[in-house]
């Protein structure tokens, strides 16, 4: 009975010390290391989360005509996971922060835009209509909120991963939408991403290098689409612990034996 | 010294700007020439105009030929394209025949045969831009035809108008970009909500400072959100919970404004095909190449060719093309001819006659172009003999050689 009553008040003690520390103001850093970090980090994390896009799913996320509804929902969900699941397990575990996904997303954004419209419509002089780029805001949002209910990376890897594919179809299906339209072109029945993609040239991209949906006779009950987003999601589970991964030993790791030797 | 150093700084950066009308290039040159001249000849290659006002067409006729020449090391050509190289869309696709055939995509192909395409282009980017038609064949890459600058003069601005199957006129340049921009920043809103809530602490609470934090965290398991130490609260919680209802909202407002807007979708269309042949050309001889010489120094190419008329009726040699160069017969070349060779002797060869032909090829582009080099591992030249009888009636033949190069 003592020894419970000791364990309950040793607790205690922790907590208040805890507590304590948790509210503890400091001298020169405080606040304005959270401004200097935040800031200066989101160059870092914009850019490696644009790169790491365009090295897997690159040409999906430029040109609407590759914006399909069988490679898009696999490749790019998948592609876009990496980077916010590392920064996902980097702030809840320095701070409790449900945040690296959506803070990932929204510097990926501005980083995107910067690109798209600077580069790609200002300097080469491709409308923004043609290579306007996804988002994953909602997508992060979800995938954070899944973090701060289950508080579990195993199981927002399973259910945060599906809802993120889902979720990355949903909020970027909208924007599609009118470039999904059929017209008559060169005598064809074709989208109008299809004219964007066949009129705007890509001189070092021949067509045939496009890779999406062309007819198979495995489509599964002919619903290429949600085929797609189920095997998508399967795939981003895998994404996510890649991302894991990357922030558990090539992030944390070195930290943690920087700090130990010295 | 200083001013020395920095005169030789001035005089290098002027140097390297001298470099630039090199730059203007599409990267054709840095293709290996033994590669350019057996996989794909270009010729007949004509541009309709060499001005154009924004809007205004231009029309690009020519014929790719896959010769029989095609290097095995490339794989077996099944797939090619049609199509322009230029700096950026500059100019915009309007229709591309092959063979007659409209071709939107890419077109199934066959090594040996030849390729009729006309490419009509309307000027979008005022400027002065090169332009070249190109043939690409998946696994081997992009061969370049012959350029051409072409201007394009501002007309006060473009619009790139397309009727929809509904009836609506749209135009492509600004398509869909507004309702794109609505979305997506609206999302960059509730993104920026949630990341001010969770990193302001004058919004979201004391307990959102980071720099006070890791010290707890690394005495807490992970799993736990530490809500009795108040790392996360209640309201913490709550707010979240909005923020994502938000997002929710948003997800179906869109999901509903796009069926209603849209109501008639399909999915991305792909359109490849095998185009027809062409007529089977008479062939009016058979080439038997004996020996092949290159001169480095002077830039001159010599062939010794064996030509047999196969045809009922005297036929006269009438140029060399090879790659994205086609020589013609200089006695009979006019004064805008580009590039022409020495043919000895000269003359027609009778029907039934087998003559010897020397082929003297001396022309800067051999070296400017990269086209021969001693430096390869297969020093070689490849090509379409042209020949052509009194009616007018037009013969390719395909030769092949490897070079002696003169080296001393």
């Amino acid at each position: 009975m003592a020894a419970t009553a000791q364990a309950i008040s040793a607790a205690e003690a922790e907590r208040q010390e805890l507590r304590g520390l948790l509210h503890k103001q400091y001298r020169w850093l405080d606040y304005k290391f959270d401004i200097v970090f935040w800031i200066t980090a989101a160059f870092v994390v914009g850019a490696a989360a644009d790169i790491t896009k365009l090295l897997f799913a690159g040409d999906w996320d430029f040109w609407t005509d590759w914006k399909d509804r069988q490679w898009w929902p696999i490749i790019s969900p998948f592609a876009f996971i990496i980077i916010p699941s590392a920064l996902q397990y980097i702030q809840w575990l320095a701070w409790r922060f449900p945040t690296g996904a959506t803070y990932t997303a929204v510097c990926m954004f501005l980083c995107s835009w910067v690109g798209r419209v600077f580069q790609w419509q200002g300097f080469v002089s491709y409308p923004l209509a043609f290579v306007w780029p996804a988002t994953i805001i909602p997508a992060g949002i979800f995938l954070d909120w899944m973090l701060l209910k289950t508080k579990s990376f195993v199981l927002t890897s399973i259910l945060g991963s599906m809802v993120w594919t889902l979720v990355f179809w949903t909020s970027n299906y909208m924007t599609l939408a009118p470039y999904l339209q059929p017209t008559q072109f060169m005598g064809h029945i074709l989208t109008v991403a299809d004219v964007q993609g066949i009129q705007y040239l890509r001189s070092q991209t021949p067509e045939y290098l496009r890779l999406v949906e062309n007819g198979t006779l495995r489509s599964f009950l002919e619903e290429t689409q949600y085929v797609s987003l189920v095997f998508g999601a399967t795939l981003t589970v895998a994404g996510y612990w890649i991302g894991q991964a990357i922030a558990r030993w090539l992030a944390i790791w070195p930290i943690g034996r920087f700090m130990k030797q010295f | 010294m200083t001013h020395r150093l920095l005169i030789s700084l001035l005089l290098g950066a002027v140097a390297l700007l001298g470099t630039a009308v090199v730059a203007s290039a599409h990267g054709e040159n840095a293709q290996e020439g033994f590669l350019r001249m057996e996989t794909v000849t270009f010729s007949n290659v004509n541009f309709s105009k060499d001005t154009i006002k924004q809007g205004e067409d231009l029309t690009i006729t020519g014929k790719a030929t896959l010769l029989d020449t095609w290097p095995k090391t490339l794989g077996e050509p099944s797939t090619g394209f049609v199509n322009i190289t230029a700096p950026g869309p500059v100019m915009l696709m309007k229709d591309r025949l092959v063979n007659g055939m409209s071709a939107p995509d890419a077109i199934f192909v066959k090594k040996g045969n030849s390729y009729d395409f006309k490419l009509t282009l309307t000027g979008r980017e005022p400027g002065r831009w090169h332009v070249h038609p190109t043939f690409a064949v998946e696994g081997a890459g992009t061969l370049i035809g012959p350029g051409q600058w072409i201007t394009v003069l501002d007309a006060g601005g473009f619009t790139n108008n397309l009727t929809l199957l509904n009836g609506q006129s749209v135009n492509l340049e600004t398509y869909g970009v507004g309702q794109m921009s609505i979305f997506q920043w609206l999302g960059f809103g509730l993104g920026m909500a949630w990341m001010l809530y969770w990193t302001v602490p004058a919004i979201g609470g004391a307990n959102h400072r980071t720099v006070s934090k890791l010290p707890v965290t690394l005495r807490i398991p992970l799993n736990t959100d530490g809500q009795d130490i108040g790392l996360i609260t209640k309201r913490d919680h709550r707010v979240s919970n909005l923020l994502l209802l938000g997002t929710v909202a948003l997800l179906v407002v869109g999901w509903v404004y796009q069926s209603v807007s849209f109501p008639i979708k399909i999915p991305q269309q792909v359109f490849r095909f095998t185009p027809p042949d062409l007529p089977a050309a008479p062939q009016l001889a058979q080439v038997i190449t004996r020996d092949a010489s290159f001169d480095p120094q002077t830039s001159t190419l010599v062939m010794n060719v064996d030509v047999t008329n196969t045809s009922k009726a005297p036929i006269t040699l009438k140029g060399f093309t090879t790659s994205s160069l086609t020589f013609v017969d200089q006695a009979a070349a006019g004064t805008g001819a580009e590039h022409v060779m020495v043919i000895s002797p000269q003359g027609t060869i009778a029907a039934g006659e087998t003559k010897t032909l020397n082929l003297t090829l001396r022309d800067p582009v051999w070296r400017d172009t990269r086209m021969i080099e001693v430096n390869r591992p297969r020093i070689e030249v490849a090509g379409q003999l042209l020949f052509q009888d009194a009616s007018g009636t037009e013969s390719q033949t395909t030769v092949a050689s490897s070079v002696n190069p003169k080296l001393i």
